[in-house]
């Protein structure tokens, strides 16, 4: 390091003359030619006073030193005064020399004052003056030439022209989605919308206009459409006793419906469940599910079951799936039919169907060179998505011979779009038209189309008109809301790019419409819903989605036979035999917990087959609906007060991986500020700011729980006055004196039964707006009932929302803590407190950082001055020697110094604490100084509870200002064992306060909590 | 216009299990083992001088909502709707408009019934078979508040 470090000193110091100093030792004569007298030798002029001068040693350590500097202490008696001005005049016309060399040797313009120079000087020489122009021609040959060098490297690349071309295109397009695949709608989403890479998806997360509250508007009074395709579905098949009896492992009816509910199973309804590792049901929870059963095929016990899960729940998910259903053998699937593309598959029906095709295919030269050729090369050809980036021998399929289930992953293999609005259904209508039947012509042909085959049967064909009634029904209702939730439809319907509007428009209900719809139709859809066997799709069918699939008329296609039509603009009748989809709707229910805004939110899912997507997704946009990212589909949750996956399970794996990214991205942010200007969340007393420690949360109520329950023998009968704020650090301390037994993980609490008591628990009972309707089921909440569900749901964690009183944005990770009595008090007195404030704590680790980094700085020094050989200073070796060994010396008494104060306002000095925290003791103290991060607690955190002035309960996951309840909304967990401490000590007409503290303020707020089941 | 802060413009007052003035009897249920769920009464398309009355919203704001649309909005006619608990609320706007325009206003009342529906979820959805749907019915008034014309 020192080396380098005299290269670059000896490098600036070139051009310098040697500096002119006076020994100390002042030697008369002798010593005058060293006094300057030497001429400035370039480069060796530095090296050869450093020889001379042994107490130089290297003559530049910054700043004045005292041992280390070169200055003599006595001024000299006498100088001569020609050595001296020669000296000066030699030191003068070096400087000279220095300031008229342009130093950089990059631009000319350097030369010039700023103010003269200009952006275009560096391509025209002609405005720079003229005495730099030769210069800068030079200069600018010589840079055109090294340019001329990396084109020609680049010229190896294809020209853009060829780089453009279809078939290059779609190579380029394979080759950058290998890592991370693309949706179909990619390219769409791509130019409109900021993409994230994630999941193994490249997603679009929110648009880049400006659309926060046209969204939300759209979600509550029209339409908001999202491309849901990153969802995995997983198809199982096999006899339906034997699919439920390995499936109900997973599942468990106390945390809400499984996959055996009467409703779902018959195929009407989509149901959702959350699904546990198979028979650990209240812990090991994996994440939630949506399902869809095939509905029956009379005569037949063979089943189908889709189950459509988060991307990174699938990898969890799949592996459980297949211990439960004993498939673990993979069938590999025959290579030939995944490999091909669907553009080689495609022309062996085509010219048959299309005889107006052939005698387009000869067209100009250039297109058919081009055809031909790419036929010769071989099949890069068209991709769709599903295939190509899949690797062909990877198994999507397991079998089992026991049970005789097959697993079979659809990823990417159906396009899933999700409409959230009132006028969702309206946008449907409108777009979809219900397949029209085929002549009788093509009838009475074979035809390896799936329609016209399917035109042949007259049951099918009822069946379709049937479906298409109920469609047309659907025109008759006036909100999405109105629609039994989670009622399916199965469809066939003509291409939607037939009948593409020329223009944007804003699909609405229309009240003429509406009364065409036979009113007794519409009464029996919004009470009874779908009948089952309208339900029934021929999605479900591998084959036809396949057909269906290869058979799309292109884009061009298309076009060429829309500009042949007689009218322009006019529909292209008859319309083309490929151009039937079939397809399923599926409602999403709205919010369905809770008092206000209920079945907000609602929407429908509408499920196609791959390949299909661009198809449908332009023909959806033209109807005026907006579209939205994963940013949207967040704040749909939220508004719903629904759970969103990766973020509001923290039980789960996907969840916990989910917030050690979150916490890597936020820290990542949080590092690239200067210190200066980070938040100090020591000051703030926010211990952990970008992560939750759920665990510990859950651990230290509990020991607090049980500390509580000792004392409580003790002293019999007082313990309802206790509370829980006067918990302070004695009890924590004693606490954690109790040696931590290893303890389960915590879980999230999902037992409706629990869940329900809960929330009548949470309300206050004797407020003006309640009405006591509940007040009769819900038992009243004293000791023997809390400790009985305490005992229940050991190290639990319950979801809640809570919604502020008054003013306040909560925001991620801000903390929910239990008002104290006083603060009770006043904010019944007074209806304008805002709440109270938390004093503003110290930050011990900053002193320690700077003595740190002082330390590490000296001991750099003392490194580097000892690197020098010994033998020569001798006067310094002994300070030198010093220096390293008193440097580990330092750092662990100034850590003595600065721990008790940090640590005694916090945490017991209990040994594991002090012993984990104090690492200086061990000679590697500078590693443990890394990891000091200005404004950031280190690992080992205190207690988490018992920090503030406040006890924390919880944290906030989700937080933001509510747009549909018009107030600051947060959604967040709490530790149970908290919250009913809280409840048990709060006056009843008062129950259910917190109080909620972003980590970058140190204001609390009132806010109420809600549990909803 | 002005959207009603909730989808559910006429509210009923959500008093979500056990409300006993569901009217039909003939469904014995058990609050154990059925979660009631009402969806939102019919919505029906709205001009720009329907004003729904609910119970959530500040009273004066529904009646200087009326107000506006009859001074500044330009309208010589208003629609009052209430349906249910909000009848009573919508009565009184219409009778407050009528007295603060010394006596311009004319009204004239309208009830009727809405049919409203009821989900019945069950709570161990594997058993139980059916999840039940079911109507009920609940009165609604529709009060014209407008100017007589001149003749």
């Amino acid at each position: 390091m020192s080396a380098a470090k005299h290269k670059m000193r000896e490098k600036k110091m070139r051009n310098q003359p040697v500096s002119v100093q006076y020994s100390s030792s002042s030697q008369g004569a002798a010593s005058s030619p060293q006094n300057g007298g030497d001429t400035p030798v370039p480069g060796g002029g530095a090296a050869a006073a450093r020889q001379r001068n042994p107490l130089c040693q290297g003559g530049w350590v910054r700043g004045h030193h005292k041992d280390g500097g070169g200055y003599s202490k006595e001024m000299p008696k006498y100088i001569t005064g020609i050595a001296f001005a020669r000296a000066r005049a030699a030191e003068v016309s070096a400087m000279l020399k220095a300031v008229n060399k342009t130093t950089g040797s990059c631009h000319v313009f350097g030369a010039l004052p700023k103010h003269m120079r200009r952006r275009a000087m560096s391509h025209n020489t002609k405005r720079l003056p003229c005495r730099l122009r030769d210069v800068a021609n030079r200069m600018r040959e010589k840079s055109l030439k090294a340019g001329q060098k990396k084109k020609k490297e680049q010229a190896k690349n294809k020209s853009r022209k060829a780089r453009r071309r279809h078939g290059n295109l779609l190579l380029e397009f394979n080759r950058r989605q290998r890592k991370n695949m693309w949706l179909e709608t990619h390219i769409w989403h791509a130019k409109r919308f900021h993409m994230l890479k994630k999941w193994g998806y490249c997603l679009g997360d929110r648009p880049t206009y400006k659309c926060y509250r046209p969204c939300y508007r759209a979600m509550s009074s029209h339409c908001l459409l999202q491309d849901l395709s990153y969802y995995c579905c997983i198809e199982l098949q096999g006899e339906e006793d034997k699919l439920l009896a390995s499936l109900s492992q997973l599942t468990s009816k106390d945390a809400g419906s499984t996959f055996a509910a009467a409703l779902s199973l018959s195929g009407r309804r989509q149901g959702s469940a959350v699904v546990y590792r198979a028979g650990q049901y209240p812990s090991q929870p994996l994440g939630p599910v949506t399902f869809l059963w095939r509905p029956r095929t009379p005569g037949s016990a063979h089943r189908q079951l889709w189950i459509w899960a988060h991307p990174t729940l699938k990898q969890d998910l799949l592996p459980e799936l297949q211990s439960v259903c004993q498939c673990c053998e993979a069938v590999i699937p025959p290579v030939a039919p995944v490999i091909t593309p669907a553009g080689f598959v495609a022309p062996t029906p085509e010219p048959e169907l299309n005889p107006e095709k052939t005698p387009e295919a000869k067209q100009t030269p250039g297109t058919k060179r081009k055809r031909s050729c790419k036929d010769a090369v071989g099949p890069p050809a068209k991709k769709i998505v599903g295939d190509g980036t899949r690797s062909p021998t990877t198994p999507v399929t397991w079998k089992s011979s026991s049970t005789g289930i097959v697993i079979n992953d659809l990823t990417l293999e159906i396009v899933r779009y999700r409409l959230i609005g009132p006028q969702s259904h309206s946008v449907l209508t409108e777009t979809l038209e219900a397949a029209t039947d085929c002549h009788a012509i093509s009838k009475s042909q074979p035809s390896s189309l799936w329609w016209p085959e399917h035109c042949k049967d007259e049951s099918k064909m009822a069946l379709h008109r049937q479906q298409a009634d109920v469609f047309h029904t659907l025109k008759g209702i006036y909100s999405t809301g109105e629609v039994l939730s989670g009622t399916v439809l199965g469809l066939t319907v003509d291409d939607p790019r037939l009948t593409l509007p020329k223009t944007k428009g804003k699909a609405m209900p229309s009240v003429k419409q509406a009364q065409e719809v036979d009113e007794e139709k519409r009464r029996e859809l919004m009470l009874q819903g779908v009948p089952e066997h309208c339900c029934q799709s021929f999605l479900w069918d591998q084959s036809v989605r396949d057909n269906v699939t290869h058979n799309k008329i292109s884009e061009q296609e298309l076009n060429r036979m829309k500009s042949e039509v007689l009218v322009p603009g006019s529909r292209l009748s008859p319309t083309p035999l490929q151009g039937r989809v079939p397809l399923l709707l599926v409602h999403q229910p709205g919010k369905q917990v809770g008092q206000e805004m209920s079945s907000w939110g609602a929407g429908w899912d509408l499920l196609l087959p791959k390949g299909w997507g661009m198809a449908f997704w332009v023909p959806l946009v033209y109807r005026g609906v907006r579209t939205g990212g994963l940013k949207m589909s967040l704040k749909h949750s939220q508004n719903k007060g629904a759970p969103h996956f990766p973020h509001d399970y923290p039980d789960c794996p996907a969840g916990v991986r989910f917030q050690e990214e979150q916490e890597a991205e936020l820290l990542e942010k949080f590092k690239r500020r200067p210190p200066a200007k980070r938040t100090n969340y020591i000051k703030h007393g926010c211990l952990a700011p970008f992560r939750c420690p759920w665990q510990q949360l859950a651990e230290e109520w509990e020991l607090i729980m049980r500390a509580q329950g000792e004392e409580r023998k003790g002293q019999s009968q007082t313990q309802t006055t206790t509370e829980t704020n006067t918990l302070t650090a004695e009890e924590v301390t004693s606490c954690h004196h109790v040696t931590i037994t290893p303890q389960s993980t915590f879980t999230v609490l999902r037992n409706r039964k629990s869940l329900r008591l809960l929330s009548g628990w949470c309300r206050p009972t004797s407020s003006k707006g309640q009405r006591s309707c509940r007040g009769g089921a819900v038992p009243p909440l004293d000791c023997s009932s809390m400790t009985s569900l305490l005992l229940a749901h050991v190290n639990s964690l319950v979801w809640v929302r809570l919604s502020l009183l008054s003013k306040g944005k909560p925001e991620l990770h801000a903390l929910v803590c239990v008002p104290t009595p006083e603060d009770l008090k006043l904010q019944h007195k007074e209806p304008g407190y805002s709440g109270p404030q938390e004093p503003l704590l110290r930050d011990h680790f900053k002193s320690r950082i700077k003595r740190r980094k002082k330390v590490s700085k000296e001991a750099a020094k003392s490194s580097s001055s000892s690197e020098k050989p010994v033998g020569k200073a001798t006067e310094l070796s002994s300070a030198s020697n010093t220096i390293p060994t008193s440097s580990p010396i330092v750092i662990p008494s100034l850590a003595q110094s600065c721990d008790p104060i940090s640590f005694a306002s916090s945490t017991p000095p209990s040994q594991t604490s002090t012993l984990s925290i104090t690492p200086a003791k061990d000679p590697k103290s500078s590693s443990s100084s890394s990891d000091l991060i200005f404004g950031l607690w280190p690992d080992p955190l205190p207690s988490v509870i018992s920090h503030c002035s406040r006890v924390t309960l919880g944290w906030v996951t989700q937080g933001d200002f509510s747009l549909s309840a018009g107030c600051g909304e947060a959604l967040g967990f709490v530790s149970l064992t908290g919250l009913l401490n809280t409840l048990l000590n709060q006056p009843a007409e008062q129950r259910g306060l917190v109080l909620l503290r972003n980590p970058t303020s140190l204001q609390y707020r009132f806010a109420k909590i809600n549990i909803e089941v | 216009m002005t959207e009603p802060r909730s989808p559910g413009t006429a509210s009923i007052p959500q008093t979500v299990p056990a409300s006993t003035d569901t009217s039909s009897p003939a469904v014995e249920m058990d609050p154990v083992e059925y979660t009631l769920r009402k969806r939102l009464p019919r919505k029906l398309p709205k001009r720009r001088n329907d004003v729904y009355v609910n119970m959530k919203t500040d009273f004066r704001a529904q009646l200087a909502r009326c107000q506006k649309l009859l001074e500044g909005g330009g309208h010589r006619e208003i629609c009052v709707h209430g349906l249910g608990l909000a009848i009573n609320r919508a009565i009184n706007i219409a009778l407050q408009l009528q007295a603060s325009s010394q006596g311009a206003l004319q009204l004239a009342a309208n009830t009727s019934t809405v049919e409203l529906v009821d989900d019945l979820e069950p709570e161990d959805p594997d058993e139980a078979g059916e999840p039940m749907t079911r109507t009920r019915n609940n009165s609604a008034i529709h009060i014209k508040v407008f100017y007589p014309d001149p003749q």
